[in-house]
Order: C-alpha cells, then structure tokens, then sequence
C-alpha cells in the first residue's frame, strides 16, 4: 500500500514538472475553470429567480450540488481521465507491453501513471463553492454528516472510475472507443442538476448506464442532512460491486490484448 | 462553382457513410444540454404552479425542443478543427488548392446535418411525447423559420471560422473556444429564454450574435414571435452575418501572411 502511495506521489511529481514547462496554458486552464463554474453558477442563480425551489431543493443546496458536481468531475479528471486516454493509446500502438512487463499491478498503473495536474484547481473551486452553499444552507454540519460527505463523495468517485474502466476496457476488443467516451462526457453534464428533477427513461440512463447522476446527489444530500448512514452504506456496497465488476471486465479484457507484434 | 459542390457532395456523402455511428454519437451532444434544461424548467414550473413568467410547462418543452433543433442545426465545429490542422501541418497542401478550405467545410457540416437530421427528429419525438409539448404558431412561423435557420447556421459556421484563424496567432484557442461557448451559455438563451433573464442580461443578449444563432430561431420556431419582431430579427441575423463574414475576410488574410512568416 505504501509502495503504491509513493508511486503515485512520483507519478504526480513528474505530471507536475511537465505541466509546469507550459506555464501559459497552465494559468489559462485555470482561468478556464473560473469561467465555466462562474457560469453554471450564474446559471442557477438565474433559474432561482423565478422561483425558491426545484423539486425540493432550494438554491443553497443547488450550490452544494454544483460544487460536489465539479468535485467528482475534477477528480475524475485529474486522474483517471488522462490515465485513460493514454491507455487507449497504448492498446492502439500496442505499447501497452512495456507496462505489462512492470512488476506492479498493471489495473493500478494505466489508471493513475498520468495526471492532469492542473485539474486538482478545480477540486480546489468545487471545494469553495461545496463550502459557499453550505454557509448558506446556515445548517449545522456535524461530524457524522461531513463523515457521510466524504464517504458518499469518494464512492461517487469510484462509481464513476468504474465506469470508465468498463468503457476503456471495452478498447481491447473495439479498438476505438473514443466516441464512446465521448457520449459519457455528454451524459455528465447532466449531473450539474439534481437526478430527481428528469424523466424517468433519462433517469435510468443516468443512474445505471452513466452513474454520475446517483455520484453527484448522494454526496450533496448527504450533507443536506438527508441521506442516513444506510443510504450511504448501500451506496457503498454498489460501489464495491461496480468496481469488482469493472475489474474483471478489465482482466477479462487483457487476456484478449495481443500485443504490439501481434 | 456548382459542379465543384456537387463534386465534393458526393465525396463528402461517401466519406461519411463511413462513420455512420460516430455521426449518431456526436448528435447527442446536440441533444443532451435542451434536454437537462427542458427538465429543470419543468421542476421550477411545477414548484410555480404551471406557469413562470408567461411560459406555461409546454411553452418550456417547446422552447427547448426547437432549441434541440436549431442548436443540431447550427453546429459548427471549425475553430476545433482548423487549429488541430494548423498544428498537425494538414492546412498547408490545403492552402495549395485551388479552393478555399472553407468550402471543404461547408460540404461536410452540410452532410452531417442532413444524414444526422431524421434521427435527431425520432429522438426529438421521444422528447416531445415524454414532457407535454404544446406548438402555438402559425404557419407564416414556419415560413419565416426557414430563412431564419439559414441565417442563423451561417452565422454561427462564419463566427466558428472568425474564432479558428486565432489560430494563426495564438497556436491553441482551446481558452478562446471556452470563453465563446460559456458566453453563448448564457447569453444564447440556452439556461432560460431570453425573456426570463434580467433585464441587464437581456440587453447584453440582444447585443451579441449569440441568440441570434439560438435562442431566436427557436421563438421563432415555438410561434413565439409577433410577425413585426419575426422580420425585426431577420434583420439582426444578417447583418451579424454581414459582420461575420467581412471580419472572416479581413482576419484570414491578416492571418495568412502570419502564417507563412512562421514557416510552417
């Protein structure tokens, strides 16, 4: 566990340097962020104009929402995301070899070798606005909820990590399954509003194809104080399953690689 | 120039009955923004008893499917493109060609809109049948939207090709690409329509070719529009089509000669 934790901290260490030789481009993702979340906010605050709430939620809450929608898509793109693209790279050209011949856990390595480093500034934005929207809610926020948070926050991460090994997985027998990433970038904006407010065929889409919607609004209704410790329990016991079956996805999938010579 | 097009028509037809499900998937992106807004609008609507500032629930739902359309309608992917080609050195024998490279977009966004056209129309019949859609125009609305899609297409082709000779001097526009679209985010009508903004906000929309691309040929489209306002917006839609394509002119030509100094 340690020796996977430093090589991650190494990993993280070179991405840094390397986004760092492009300094320019750095500060403009990061002016980027600032437009896109200013924006969705502005969005929001439009839409409570006309009224105090949606569907039960009022614009505090909507804000948390938000906030926990930019937290899991920065963490989902700060790793996984450029880990994953490169992986499919690899499959393409065939030097997926040369991880497989490293003596650590291949799933492990093309999930987290590469980072986006500039993207952990909008775990940082969606943390303010997570933390804007709760002073609003003026609620008090104790030890267990801001416990149940984190947890359905880091589940609602894995649940979409799992998904996305599922569909690159998908690249050892199709080859090209950008589009299909594609699709799933369309779908997550949907997670910039509670899952309860769209049409049930679009909620089973979002729920159980693309689970970004459950990863968005569980975090943000648990530290509305309307999730219990169960709900989050069998959010957990969903993730576990997801991620154990996206992982025999992928191990099914790499006995299907051929290789470069191939 | 005719038999040129019809040249490239063909080509274009058959290069893409190779990507069919590619055509399919990117469709959705036309699709998936109306549709989460559509739902949002019905859940403040429904919290208002029905109604928000004189939309009913189905003026919503109308809105937004005639937004679904007209934004598949309007889709214009140039400034992605242009600046992938520069770097990858594509543009170059392009530039050797008799034809301008424009016209090589032209086919192919003409292509994609009309093979992907039939089934964004199921997808839109889906959408209609799912949130209780109600038309209130008049036929003289669908006669007008005619001349008001095309205008609002070229519009938004010509701004993609203003945004993508950036290219020429800047290298990587993806910052430039996301202030253009955040802008058009707000100000296109695509979180509310125009007239459930502030007021402040409204008069800034009328005042860039955003809504001109979206949200207008949308009320039109809806029946929203008074005849007199109808012609009005025509109006407005060519002369930002007039400005597009005299800034388009002048920046490719400043452009180039930025080009070839790099000797790329």
């Amino acid at each position: 566990m340690v020796r996977y934790l430093r090589m991650f901290r190494a990993f993280a260490a070179t991405e840094f340097q390397f986004e760092m030789e492009y300094r320019g481009n750095f500060y403009l993702s990061i002016f980027e962020m600032f437009l896109v979340i200013g924006t969705s906010i502005g969005a929001v605050l439009i839409m409570f104009g006309h009224t105090t709430t949606m569907n039960g939620w009022t614009l505090p809450e909507m804000i948390v929402l938000l906030g926990v929608y930019y937290l899991i898509q920065g963490g989902v793109n700060l790793v996984f995301s450029p880990s994953f693209e490169r992986l499919m790279e690899h499959v393409r050209v065939g030097t997926l070899d040369f991880h497989l011949l490293k003596p650590v856990n291949v799933q492990f390595l093309v999930s987290t070798r590469h980072l986006r480093v500039v993207r952990a500034a909008d775990l940082l934005l969606g943390l303010v606005v997570v933390i804007v929207g709760l002073l609003q809610v003026g609620a008090q926020i104790g030890v267990a909820q801001s416990l149940l948070f984190a947890l359905s926050l880091f589940f609602g991460v894995m649940l979409v990590y799992s998904l996305l090994l599922g569909l690159v997985t998908l690249s050892f027998w199709f080859v090209r399954v950008e589009n299909l990433l594609a699709i799933f970038w369309a779908f997550t904006e949907a997670g910039r509003f509670p899952v309860d407010v769209y049409p049930l065929w679009l909620r089973v889409s979002l729920s159980t194809i693309v689970p970004i919607g459950i990863a968005v609004t569980a975090p943000a209704n648990a530290i509305a104080g309307r999730m219990d410790a169960v709900g989050v329990a069998l959010l957990g016991a969903g993730t576990v399953l997801a991620v154990g079956i996206a992982s025999a996805l992928w191990r099914r999938g790499l006995r299907s690689y051929t290789g470069a010579s191939a | 120039m005719i038999r040129i097009y019809r040249q490239l028509l063909v080509a274009q037809i058959q290069a893409a009955a190779q990507y069919r499900i590619q055509a399919l998937l990117w469709m959705l992106f036309s699709i998936i923004r109306p549709v989460i807004f559509l739902a949002a609008w019905t859940a403040v609507s429904t919290a208002q008893g029905g109604s928000v500032g004189g939309y009913t629930t189905s003026d919503f739902a109308a809105y937004y499917i005639a937004l679904t359309i007209v934004g598949h309608l309007t889709t214009a992917w140039n400034s992605f493109e242009f600046e992938f080609e520069v770097r990858q050195g594509r543009l170059s024998p392009k530039l050797l060609r008799p034809l301008h490279p424009l016209h090589y977009s032209v086919v192919e966004n003409l292509i994609w809109k009309v093979t992907t056209f039939l089934p964004l129309m199921l997808v839109c019949l889906v959408i209609a049948l799912t949130f209780q859609v109600r038309w209130s125009g008049e036929w003289w609305h669908l006669a007008l939207f005619v001349p008001s899609i095309v205008l609002a297409a070229a519009l938004s082709f010509m701004i993609g090709w203003v945004v993508a000779t950036a290219t020429f001097w800047l290298q990587r526009i993806n910052t430039v690409n996301t202030l253009l679209q955040r802008t058009s985010f707000i100000f296109a009508g695509q979180i509310a329509p125009l007239s459930l903004m502030p007021a402040a906000l409204q008069v800034i929309s009328y005042s860039l070719p955003f809504a001109y691309i979206l949200a207008i040929p949308a009320e039109i489209l809806r029946g929203g529009v008074t005849l007199e306002r109808g012609l009005l917006y025509l109006v407005g839609q060519a002369v930002w089509l007039g400005l597009s394509i005299v800034a388009f002119r002048f920046a490719w030509r400043a452009g180039l000669r930025e080009y070839s100094a790099v000797g790329a």
